[in-house]
């Protein structure tokens, strides 16, 4: 993992990152992949306190456990508002 | 009825609107079954079009044909094994992308492929525009731009349907390539294994798949492949370990590119609905408020709409007993098995219908316009701690109503663990004939108290099933995580037509199980309560209870409760009227004289232990069937079986103590 590169449970609300890279087996990266989260698309974090997050990539809203969330790293794209 | 000139599959990710078109074009010669061997709905149909059969079947919703799950393989099974004339591929106009990585992994299928493309009015709303033109261009499919919820573009597609399987149109679809960096590997793999690859697979298709790390393709393959030249193929799949990840830039780089010539966006950045709904929804703080006032609503109208209709029906299946009763003057038998088994069992089951109707579409109209997704979500963090996520929640809420569609329900998890997990608990969660028993009980025995007692029992309930899953996902699964992700569709408007079917597919489960499995158990049993002897004291099921009279000694059972917990197998309020029959009080009476033969604590001891107990016979059989094998299935009974005892046991000893 890069300096700039953090996994995706550390992006804020309102936070939007590019996908690094899915850190997981084959069987999560081709579910990720085929809902449209897989290296280099953007996304954004819509819910996240605690328990599971929320982001929406390509105009689908996805709800993602938090345990494939620190898998998931992410490059920040904007500061938190 | 035309024969079948036509073979067309339907396909398309979850939230597509999938299933709203499969309705609209078989309407009502759709029939539901299993595809062979598997708990995976296949639903098939028909259509007829200038006097040409078309049979709809429709694939299980996936968002790719990796191996990885049931839906997936069935999908990717049938297109390569019945070839079917024409596939329709429903998109979501609002999620272009999304919907073109499944057309990617079909055309490699190369099956003839229509994409329907749905839901042009959402897109349009949420400012994205698409040329169809230009997209049916790129792809090299027909693309038909549809509503259809609004009934809008079927008869286009039917004409498509038609025209491509008559091969009229010229067809050459595009397909996405493999990254650039990754072809030479592609070459190789090509050059090891293209000679044993045999029809009906394709190579293309095969070498992807092997480069993707599909396990079911993988292992095919290293049987037939011999070992040196499989070797070399293992050996540069471990050069190329990202090969997964070229296969998928691949794909979306043929996504981008039909996204940059058809797609344009305008209206970028707006708030829409479902962002300020779900803003609030998802928020813990007061999204499970919201929720517990959603379900408090759902409960408050089923019971207040359902409750009355009920106890009409009841009255009318008792004026129906009572005018076939003369008929059977001759023969005391048939009197028994018609009106007493067949009328007082099933015939009770069947007056649950309207509160299970009312129920069920409460429920299909929460999902259908989004909620229960947000729910599940909501739920999610607390479901965590049982061992299962959020997605469980839905099966358990259909669980209130009915058992028998909650374990069918826990299809909708895809992993088999958490699902058996599902199934495992579902028979905790008190369904509306044990609550219907519990009332009447609690009133019986209770008085005044008989709300609180009820829902002391209820919440009982619930803490058991948390408590049960508690432990059996640490003894199970240790400390494995369960891959929670889930797709949150948008908000829409509710769609009756859909609503309506799933309500009526929830029901006529509810009925076939009531007009099979529980008449035949109804008869069954009043036999063994007849036989020999005539009266229930010297029958069979007498005889039983009485046996056993001892181990219901530390419970605070005499035989003829035990009897009464036995007739429940049959169906949960089969317990009152056996009840009524064994101390000599018709139903009506049940209520006067309870009191004087059941203390307080056999009572509570009673009713912990029916809501602990196995289910319903009919809720076994599907949970028999689900589960698939027997080890889940009996180690689920023997643990209701222990649980409800000891339950029952600690509270009747724990009530004696206190003196309640």
């Amino acid at each position: 993992m890069g300096r700039d590169t953090i996994p995706l449970i550390l992006l804020k609300e309102g936070e939007e990152g590019i996908i690094h890279a899915v850190l997981g087996g084959l069987g999560l990266i081709s579910r990720l992949a085929s809902m449209g989260m897989t290296s280099g698309m953007k996304l954004k974090v819509v819910r996240n306190i605690g328990g599971p997050l929320i982001v929406t990539t390509n105009g689908t809203r996805i709800a993602i456990g938090k345990g494939q969330a620190q898998k998931i790293v992410v490059r920040r794209l904007t500061a938190a508002k | 009825m035309a024969g079948i000139d036509i073979l067309v599959a339907l396909a398309g990710q979850p939230n597509v609107g999938k299933s709203t078109v499969f309705n609209i074009l078989t309407g009502l010669s759709q029939h539901v079954g299993n595809w062979p061997g598997k708990t995976v709905e296949k639903k098939e149909g028909f259509y007829v079009s200038d006097g040409k059969g078309i049979k709809i079947v429709d694939l299980p919703g996936s968002y790719s044909l990796t191996a990885y799950s049931e839906e997936e393989r069935i999908a990717r099974n049938f297109i390569i094994n019945e070839r079917p004339d024409a596939i329709v591929l429903i998109a979501n106009a609002s999620a272009v992308e999304r919907s073109l990585y499944l057309l990617a992994e079909f055309l490699l299928l190369k099956a003839p492929i229509i994409v329907a493309l749905n839901m042009m009015d959402v897109a349009e709303q949420q400012g994205i525009r698409i040329d169809v033109g230009l997209l049916e261009k790129y792809l090299g499919v027909p693309v038909i731009p549809m509503v259809a919820s609004k009934n809008q573009g079927i008869k286009a597609l039917v004409s498509a349907i038609l025209s491509l399987s008559e091969g009229k149109k010229e067809y050459i679809p595009s397909m996405a390539d493999i990254a650039e960096d990754h072809k030479d590997i592609f070459m190789e793999l090509a050059d090891i294994l293209e000679r044993y690859i045999t029809p009906p697979y394709l190579t293309r298709w095969t070498i992807t798949k092997i480069m993707e790390g599909d396990p079911d393709v993988t292992e095919k393959m290293s049987r037939i492949v011999p070992p040196d030249s499989w070797g070399r193929v293992q050996a540069l799949l471990r050069q190329h370990e990202d090969s997964l990840l070229a296969v998928v830039r691949g794909r979306y780089d043929w996504i981008e590119g039909a996204v940059l010539s058809a797609v344009s966006e305008f209206k970028r950045g707006q708030i829409l609905l479902t962002d300020r709904l779900d803003h609030i929804l998802t928020r813990p703080v007061f999204g499970i408020p919201i929720l517990l006032g959603v379900l408090a609503l759902v409960f408050s109208l089923t019971y207040g709409l359902g409750l009355p209709l009920q106890q009409l029906l009841e009255s009318l299946m008792n004026s129906l007993a009572t005018w076939l009763d003369p008929l059977f003057g001759q023969s005391p038998w048939l009197r028994g098995i018609i009106v007493d088994g067949l009328i007082g069992g099933a015939g009770t089951v069947l007056t649950f219908l309207p509160v299970l109707f009312f129920f069920f579409a409460a429920m299909a109209f929460l999902e259908d316009v989004g909620y229960m997704a947000r729910a599940a979500f909501v739920m999610d963090r607390f479901m965590h701690v049982i061992g299962l996520h959020g997605k469980s929640f839905l099966p358990f809420c259909l669980g209130f109503g009915c058992n028998v569609p909650a374990v069918m329900g826990a299809r909708i998890l895809e992993s088999g663990r958490i699902r058996f997990l599902t199934i495992f608990l579902t028979p905790f969660v008190p369904c509306t004939a044990k609550l219907a028993v519990v009332t009447l009980i609690a009133a019986a025995i209770f008085g005044k108290n008989a709300l609180i007692m009820s829902w002391a029992l209820v919440a009982g309930n619930i803490l058991i099933l948390g408590f049960s899953g508690f432990i059996a996902s640490k003894l199970l699964f240790k400390k494995q995580d369960m891959p929670f992700i889930m797709e949150l569709p948008f908000y829409h408007t509710p769609n009756l037509r859909t609503i309506g079917t799933v309500v009526w597919r929830r029901i006529t489960a509810f009925i076939k199980k009531a007009g099979t499995i529980i008449v035949l158990f109804s008869v069954l049993l009043w036999m063994l309560s007849h036989i020999p002897g005539g009266n229930i004291e010297g029958s069979i099921l007498g005889f039983i209870g009485q046996s056993i009279e001892p181990i219901g000694r530390p419970i605070g059972f005499d035989w003829k409760m035990i009897v009464a917990l036995l007739a429940s197998i049959a169906a949960k309020e089969n317990s009152i009227a056996a009840l009524g029959v064994l101390y000599g009080v018709g139903e009506e009476g049940i209520r006067g004289i309870l009191p004087s033969v059941m203390s307080h604590a056999s009572a509570l001891s009673f009713l912990v232990i029916l809501m602990l107990f196995v289910p319903c016979v009919a809720t076994l059989v599907v949970m028999k069937q689900e589960m698939g094998g027997w080890r889940w299935f009996l180690s689920s009974f023997i643990f209701m079986l222990c649980l409800s005892y000891a339950s029952g046991m600690a509270v009747y000893q724990f009530a004696l103590m206190v003196g309640i």
